[in-house]
């Protein structure tokens, strides 16, 4: 519109930030529960009506990512089709046996287990899969449910930064700032290490009283029955393991990492179509596509913001707030990440921290480094804050608890409050101390 | 006399030795056990973080179920073993809620409860020894509550 009419460049901007806000509040929000996909597109939608960012900026946006949607199509699709094996269900009884009928063991290894499995398949696989899995066999074993499902909600973002695959929001941070492999494991390994055993330790701490008891493993089935069909179980372990290996040298190579996401999936897709155990269509049924067009729709927005100049500044204001010194790098971008990922959820402030730190050219790569660092740490391990979701969802079950509604995510929450400082505390001094 | 016995999966010995303590020419005993929903909620919840539908998919769902339906009526059956020719009540939700509105629907005279799930034969006395289901049922039952503690004389004395 904006395009056919004069209008001032002040108001322009001003009306394009006007409508980013509006976005982000949206889906801070949510109001009446409305999808936040629906929210971001109707966002970028607005903008593009206005004029405010022009189609080919919009088209040339998207292209700019494409390999964070490949990235997550590849990621959903192999999780699902792994699932689709039972490789999830083997693993978990598999955990259950090497526990030795002990309740504390049993809740370590799924620890272990969660990390594996968020560190090559990422954490959507970990908190989306592996809990209603975990949640079953504790039914079966008659162990306390809610210590398992803990543990898994909260382990899937703890050691989501173990590898550049282990959370999608590493993939659009480093998309944009590349870092080759050996930095990131320098920086971010023993952080993940340490807020990992942080977690577990808090963990057997806080549950120490329901933990203490012996299960009977008789009470499972043997783990060769959670097996849905031999050959394409054999086949789906030694393509993630192929992924895994492919992962490491990508990362090493910098070769787009989100293509061997989908290689292997289109293998898994292959493997499951041939010994006809899923279908195009039941594979596509597990995918979320309402994420790509949130991403989709949050990006436009935030280009839109960053033509404004507005997230430049934002990137400034941090730098300056940090001292320009390697600690405060490692602690605003860290402090930052996480607040505004419980805000906004963690994959729209992974988009405005890239277009903020993208203004932090000219500082020293030590801060650099800390911000990067930190920004994924944050935005990775902040969820666990308010794994509900965000400060708004934590809200809404507050008012709805005051209405005598008795709901049960709160638990979460005071289980995050507890823990989630003290690892954001511990992993921040640790990055700083490699930088 | 209506006795209700809220079985957990860890308490049926306790509960069926307390029940052996009133007149069985009396008794009619009901066992209750509660499939709690909150873990269903809290999986539901993380869906949604993850930009998925609340509900898991329908195979994943339809587990789930059948595992809470299947370890719940073995509690009941190994309760029945323990009290033969009881009632049996089965119930869905948040265990403390259930338990206290089935005790008014079938018009309880007593609740027999366990302080708290016990998965080790170590029980501890002290302020947190009454776990929040038996918590609620002793501060809402419509009838009295006969909470079965376990015994711990080997805790005391303890400071004065």
């Amino acid at each position: 519109m904006f395009q056919f009419i004069s209008v001032p460049e002040l108001t322009k901007t001003l009306i394009a930030s006007f409508v980013g806000l509006l976005t982000l509040i949206g889906i801070m929000a949510r109001p009446f529960r409305w999808n936040e996909a629906a929210i971001a597109m109707a966002g970028a939608g607005l903008l593009l009506l206005l004029g405010l960012i022009s189609p080919l900026d919009a088209f040339s946006t998207l292209c700019r990512d494409w390999n964070t949607f490949l990235f997550f199509l590849g990621m959903m699709g192999l999780s699902a089709l792994a699932e689709a094996a039972g490789l999830f269900d083997w693993l978990a009884v598999q955990a259950a046996r090497f526990a030795r009928n002990s309740a504390r063991l049993l809740f370590f290894n799924v620890f272990l287990l969660g990390s594996l499995i968020s560190m090559i398949l990422s954490n959507d696989a970990t908190a989306l899969i592996l809990t209603p899995v975990v949640y079953v066999l504790v039914t079966k074993l008659r162990l306390p449910v809610l210590p398992f499902l803990f543990a898994c909600t909260f382990i899937a973002d703890t050691a989501s930064f173990l590898l550049p695959v282990s959370n999608p929001i590493n993939i659009i941070m480093l998309s944009h700032f590349p870092m080759d492999l050996f930095t990131f494991l320098r920086l971010l390994l023993l952080p993940s290490l340490v807020v990992i055993g942080i977690n577990i330790g808090i963990f057997f701490l806080l549950y120490r009283r329901e933990l203490r008891g012996q299960f009977k493993l008789e009470r499972l089935p043997p783990a060769d029955e959670t097996i849905k069909h031999r050959a394409y179980f054999r086949y789906t372990c030694l393509v993630l393991i192929g992924v895994a290996a492919a992962y490491v040298l990508a990362s090493a190579a910098r070769f787009p990492l989100s293509l061997i996401a989908v290689g292997g999936a289109g293998l898994l897709l292959i493997g499951a179509l041939g010994w006809k155990q899923s279908t195009l269509r039941e594979t596509g049924k597990r995918i979320s596509w309402s994420i790509f067009g949130f991403i989709a729709g949050m990006s436009i927005v935030v280009r839109s913001i960053e033509d404004t100049g507005l997230t430049a500044r934002f990137g400034d204001w941090l730098l300056r707030l940090s001292g320009g010194n390697s600690f405060g790098s490692v602690m605003i971008g860290t402090a930052g990440a996480a607040l505004g990922t419980n805000l906004i959820n963690n994959i729209p402030m992974a988009v405005v921290m890239t277009s903020a730190l993208g203004s932090m050219q000219h500082a020293p790569p030590a801060v650099q480094h800390g911000f990067l660092a930190a920004t994924m740490f944050g935005c990775d391990l902040g969820p666990n804050l308010t794994t509900v979701g965000s400060l708004a969802t934590v809200l809404w079950l507050l008012i709805l608890r005051r209405q005598g509604i008795d709901v049960s995510g709160l638990d979460y929450f005071k289980v995050g409050v507890i823990v989630t400082p003290i690892m954001l505390l511990a992993g921040a001094l640790t990055i700083w101390l490699l930088l | 006399m209506r006795v209700l016995c809220c079985l957990d999966g860890t308490n049926v010995e306790p509960i069926s030795r307390a029940t052996a303590l009133f007149s069985p020419a009396e008794l009619t005993v009901g066992l209750i056990h509660v499939i709690d929903k909150g873990p269903h909620h809290d999986i539901e919840h993380t869906r949604e973080r993850f930009f998925r539908s609340p509900v898991p998919p329908a195979s994943r769902e339809h587990q789930m179920l059948e595992v809470e339906q299947a370890s719940a009526k073995e509690i009941i059956a190994e309760g029945l073993r323990y009290l033969s020719g009881a009632e049996t009540l089965q119930r869905e939700g948040r265990p403390e809620r259930e338990i206290v509105n089935a005790a008014a629907e079938w018009e309880a005279d007593l609740v027999i409860i366990c302080p708290r799930a016990e998965y080790r034969d170590e029980h501890k006395i002290g302020p947190k020894s009454v776990g929040h289901v038996a918590r609620f049922v002793l501060d809402h039952a419509p009838c009295p509550v006969f909470l079965v503690r376990p015994i711990n004389r080997d805790q005391f004395p303890i400071k004065r």
